[in-house]
């Protein structure tokens, strides 16, 4: 090796990696927990076959999140699975942590070539639509302002389940 | 504006113009290969358009190593699988695809095959499955629409199934483009009109829709002035030969833009139309491109006002106050559709293309589920793709 041009590796985002870490926590427990309670969520879920699974995962080697549908119901699967039917795969983790800080939408980071979808497009249409309503409950709405196409009303029920995701869904994943 | 951040791909090479299709020969020497298997369909070779491609090849001292000359509408899974197996058997090593949007789809879908050694197509639908670039392309357009001679998707129908299956890679470019006058001049009147209003949409969707960038949008204009300036004169009179390559031109530029900034609600309600009602795909565009436009116009109108200037030249551009500019781009698409109708009696509404009213809600579903809205500025749920569909129906 020439010690005077040595390698050079690469250095680590450790805080970054720390939030998308979190957060596709939050997202994985908050996407099941909203799928089993708000009925946008439901019937679009309604549509995706049993065993469907779906994960978002960040390029190069995670972190990643995995949801299964099972049995009629979202499952949140953690970092474990490493294959399945939809894969959103965000290019690297400043995408990541781009969107995962309501910086930028799912459509816009989707159109800036932000992540690549591998899978069948029409339940990637789906899984957007999903993320839309559960950024509805995540982010208030001066946020979705900026992240959504068209801001979801928030009558007094979806206010309820707004809460539920919040104090049962993430903290417990359920 | 700028975009925060763009990606634009298009490495196909375009040989454009006069005797384009005798340079063919060459530009397999420079990708290193020597034996294609030609992939058209019988309309071509009726045409007489296949025994051109064919002379393009004499005094070149290559063989074809097959032809195969059984595309049906629609591509389909088993003839990618069939022509795969030949290109095999008989030890080709590039494909040359002669045709419009069927051939050329299908052409991909057996590179898909020999790239991947697949069994079964079906592995590979959707976006992004593909590992391995396909055997080198060519591609011969015989109409001027779909631009898939520089797109990196492909649909094919799988008949035993009865479904439509969507593919996209930049593993799936073709490498070559030939744009040859000879090609498009036997094109019907009425398919000329609908495959240029597929075009025209392309254009327009991609200069609007949310992953427009500076680069597409140059496509797109170009594309939206060729085709404003072009249409008709191809429809009116096929054989002049400036109008059809124009046209060839158009389709390609559009096709380059909207593959790299999509399309919008538009596209997503013609898919629809075509899966459940077999509208086909220009025709749907041309029925739907005014509505689209004017859905959008609260979202972007300042942006689809800019479409004014190709649409209508510069004095049309110039003597519009900006804030009239959108609705009179949507004016001047409903001029050209009056137009094309009178010329070649393309129709203009759902009830017209033979749509029964009652399969507007299952279009509807099937138009929300489609990716191509995914980019289009406002935004469309169930009730306004019914609501958009009315309006489009008589």
């Amino acid at each position: 090796m020439n010690s005077q041009y040595p390698p050079v590796p690469s250095g680590k985002k450790w805080f970054k990696e720390l939030v998308a870490k979190i957060t596709l926590v939050v997202l994985g427990r908050g996407l099941a927990a909203a799928a089993n309670r708000d009925p946008d969520i439901r019937r679009e879920v309604s549509k995706w076959p049993n065993g469907f699974s779906l994960m978002m995962n960040i390029k190069p080697g995670g972190p990643r999140m995995t949801v299964e549908k099972v049995g009629g119901r979202l499952k949140y699967r953690g970092a474990k699975p490493d294959d399945a039917t939809l894969i959103i795969n965000f290019k690297n983790v400043d995408a990541a942590f781009m969107q995962f800080t309501a910086q930028i939408g799912t459509t816009r980071a989707f159109a800036e070539h932000r992540y690549t979808v591998a899978g069948d497009l029409g339940y990637a249409m789906s899984f957007v639509r999903c993320m839309d309503v559960l950024m509805g409950h995540l982010f208030p709405g001066p946020v979705n302002k900026h992240l959504l196409k068209r801001l979801p009303p928030m009558p007094l029920k979806k206010q309820l389940i707004r809460l539920y995701i919040y104090t049962i869904g993430i903290p417990l994943g359920r | 504006m700028l975009p925060s951040y763009y990606e634009f791909h298009n490495p196909v090479k375009v040989v454009s113009g006069k005797k384009a299709l005798e340079n063919i020969p060459y530009e397999l020497e420079q990708l290193g290969v020597k034996r294609p298997i030609v992939v058209t369909d019988k309309g071509v070779v009726e045409a007489g358009l296949l025994k051109i491609v064919l002379g393009a090849f004499d005094s070149s001292g290559l063989t074809m190593g097959a032809l195969f000359d059984e595309t049906p509408p629609d591509s389909d899974v088993a003839i990618c699988n069939k022509i795969a197996a030949l290109y095999r058997e008989n030890e080709c090593d590039c494909i040359i695809a002669v045709g419009g949007g069927s051939p050329i789809d299908t052409a991909k879908g057996a590179g898909i095959v020999l790239a991947e050694n697949a069994e079964d197509l079906m592995l590979y639908m959707g976006a992004e499955r593909l590992t391995k670039p396909i055997p080198p392309l060519i591609v011969v357009p015989t109409t001027s629409g779909t631009g898939s001679e520089v797109t990196y998707a492909a649909v094919i129908a799988d008949r035993k199934k009865g479904i439509k299956m969507a593919f996209t890679s930049y593993l799936m470019l073709p490498r070559v483009a030939v744009l040859d006058p000879r090609m498009t001049l036997t094109l019907p009147a009425k398919i000329t009109a609908a495959t240029g209003m597929d075009a025209l949409t392309h254009a327009c969707e991609a200069y609007y829709c949310l992953q427009k960038n500076p680069i597409s949008d140059a496509h797109a204009m170009g594309a939206i002035k060729l085709i404003s300036e072009n249409l008709l004169t191809a429809v009116k009179d096929p054989k002049n030969e400036q109008a059809r390559m124009a046209m060839a031109n158009a389709a390609l530029l559009a096709g380059a833009a909207f593959s790299n900034s999509m399309c919008g609600m538009v596209h997503s309600l013609g898919h629809a139309a075509g899966g459940v009602c077999h509208v086909p795909h220009g025709l749907a565009m041309s029925i739907f491109l005014p509505f689209g436009m004017e859905y959008n116009i609260d979202k972007t109108g300042d942006v689809i006002g800019e479409l004014l200037l190709p649409l209508g030249g510069a004095d049309e551009y110039a003597k519009t106050p900006a804030a009239q500019r959108p609705y009179r781009a949507v004016e001047l698409i409903r001029k050209l559709r009056q137009d094309l109708y009178d010329a070649c009696g393309l129709p203009q509404t759902l009830k017209d293309a033979g749509v029964p009213r009652e399969k507007l809600d299952e279009i509807a579903q099937a138009a929300i589920n489609d990716g191509a809205h995914a980019f289009n500025p406002e935004e469309m749920d169930l009730g306004d793709a019914t609501r958009m569909l009315q309006a489009a129906y008589e």
